[in-house]
C-alpha cells in the first residue's frame, strides 16, 4: 500500500512535470465537510506544491441549508411548540430577523422551545416514543448519506407524533448546475466517498464524460485523498479523463441497492432551494404519497413574520454562497 | 465498526472502545454477522467493509489525530 508520503513525492513530481509548468494553478474541488475535515485536519493544503490548490465545494449540509427552513424550524419551536430535534450542527446557524428577535435553534431553546440535539434519526423515534402526546417534529438536513437513513427510519415504521422537516439535498444536482453555469471554477472534483457508498459512482462519470474535467472517488484518510489527487493531476496531465474510484472498498457499482431502494419508498426527488444559490431542480427531496401525514411542512404550515427579508436573502456578512460555490476561501 | 452482537435488525457495534446501537435496516439484502466491520452513519450501517480494511483505516485515523493533537 502507498503511504502518504509516497503520494506526496509523486504528486510533486508531477506537478512539476512540463504538462503543469504551462499552469498558474491546478484547483481541484471536494463536495463533502468530511473530506475538508481531511484535508484541514492532515494539513494537506501546506503538504501539496503551491501550484495545487484544493477548494471546498457545496459540501456542507449546514452551509447550504436554506435560512428560510431554518427559520420554520424556530417557529414550530417557539409558534407551534412542538418539539424540535436536529442534528447537533444546525443548533447555531443564524437566520435574518429583526435584531434582539430569536435567530438560532440554540436561543429557541432559551427562549423556552423545546430543542434537542441528536445524533440519530434513531433518537428521534425514542424521543417520539417517549411523549406520545406532543408533536415531535425532526429537522432533518444532510445529504444522500443522512436521507437513506431517514428513509430507513420511515420504512421501519414511525410513531402518529413524529413529523420531518426534510432539508436533504442531492450532492450531483448541484455539482452539474456549476459545470452547466460555465463558471465551475474548478478543473478536477474529488467526488464524495460516502455519497458514492449509497448511490453508486455512476452519476459521477459524467464529469470526465460530459465536462472533459478528472474526477476521482475519494474515501477520508489521507491516503485516499491524496491517491485522488495525483490520479486527477495524472488525467490532466495525460489528457485522458476518467472516474476513478480511489474508495473501492466502499463504493461499488450501483451503490447500496437497498438504500436507495428505501430513498424511492419514502422520498421523491423535488427541486429544491440552497442557501444563498437559490432554487435547482431536481436537487432534493420531499416524503412521497404514503408518508406525507409526517411532513412537518404541512402539519405546521409556515406563518409570514412581518419585516423578515425575502426567501432566498442571506444574513448581513454571511459568505455561504461564495464558499459553497468554490469562490471564496473559508476561514 | 466491529458488529458485536445482532438483536433483529439491531446491532451491537465497538470501534475503538466506544459501543453503539447501530440499525441494520439498510444492509437488510446482505448478511451481516458477529465480527463483520460496517460503515456506520447518523446510526444506521450504509455499507459492509472488510475487517483488513476498517483496520488499516483506524490506523491511519489515529495517526492523524495524533498529527494534529502534537501540531
Amino acid at each position: 500500500m502507498t503511504n502518504a508520503a509516497q503520494w506526496l513525492a509523486r504528486i510533486r513530481a508531477l506537478a512539476l512535470s512540463p504538462a503543469f509548468r504551462i499552469m498558474p494553478t491546478f484547483r481541484i474541488m471536494n463536495v463533502c465537510g468530511g473530506h475538508e475535515r481531511s484535508i484541514t485536519m492532515a494539513g494537506l493544503r501546506r503538504a501539496l506544491p503551491a501550484s495545487i490548490e484544493l477548494i471546498p465545494g457545496p459540501g456542507c449540509p449546514v452551509c447550504v441549508c436554506p435560512e428560510e427552513l431554518i427559520h420554520h424550524a424556530i417557529q414550530i419551536a417557539l409558534v407551534d411548540r412542538a418539539t424540535l430535534v436536529c442534528f447537533g450542527d444546525m443548533l447555531r446557524v443564524p437566520v435574518n430577523v429583526a435584531k434582539g428577535e430569536v435567530r438560532t435553534l440554540e436561543q429557541a431553546r432559551g427562549a423556552g422551545g423545546d430543542v434537542r440535539p441528536i445524533a440519530s434519526p434513531l433518537e428521534a423515534v425514542r424521543i417520539a416514543r417517549e411523549l406520545p402526546d406532543r408533536p415531535v417534529v425532526f429537522f432533518a438536513a444532510g445529504f444522500e448519506t443522512t436521507a437513506a437513513p431517514v428513509a430507513a427510519m420511515l420504512a421501519e415504521g414511525v410513531p402518529d407524533n413524529l413529523f420531518v422537516l426534510l432539508a436533504t439535498r442531492l450532492t450531483w444536482p448541484v455539482v452539474s448546475m456549476l459545470l452547466n453555469s460555465g463558471e465551475a471554477g474548478f478543473d478536477a472534483l474529488i467526488a464524495p466517498g460516502h455519497v458514492a457508498t449509497v448511490m453508486g459512482p455512476e452519476e459521477w462519470a459524467a464529469v470526465p464524460a460530459v465536462h472533459g474535467k478528472p474526477a476521482a472517488i475519494a474515501g477520508f484518510t489521507p491516503e485516499s485523498l491524496l491517491a485522488a489527487i495525483y490520479s486527477v493531476l495524472r488525467q490532466a496531465a495525460e489528457g485522458r479523463c476518467f472516474l476513478d474510484n480511489c474508495y473501492p472498498e466502499l463504493v461499488r457499482p450501483g451503490g447500496n441497492p437497498a438504500a436507495r431502494a428505501q430513498l424511492a419508498r419514502t422520498m421523491r426527488v423535488s427541486e429544491a432551494n440552497w442557501r444563498g444559490i437559490g432554487i435547482i431542480p431536481a436537487s432534493g427531496l420531499e416524503l412521497a404519497d404514503g408518508w406525507r401525514q409526517h411532513d412537518a411542512a404541512r402539519r405546521f404550515p409556515e406563518v409570514a413574520t412581518p419585516g423578515r427579508k425575502p426567501a432566498g436573502g442571506m444574513p448581513p456578512g454571511c459568505g455561504c454562497a461564495g464558499v459553497v460555490l468554490g469562490r471564496l476561501a473559508a476561514d | 465498526m466491529e458488529v458485536l452482537a445482532i438483536d433483529g435488525l439491531m446491532a451491537r457495534c465497538g470501534a475503538k472502545g466506544v459501543e453503539r446501537d447501530v440499525s441494520l435496516f439498510l444492509l437488510q439484502d446482505q448478511t451481516v454477522a458477529p465480527g463483520d466491520f460496517v460503515l456506520v452513519h447518523v446510526g444506521y450501517a450504509i455499507q459492509t467493509i472488510e475487517a483488513q480494511e476498517a483496520r488499516s483505516v483506524w490506523e491511519l485515523l489515529d495517526e492523524m489525530m495524533a498529527r494534529e493533537q502534537t501540531e
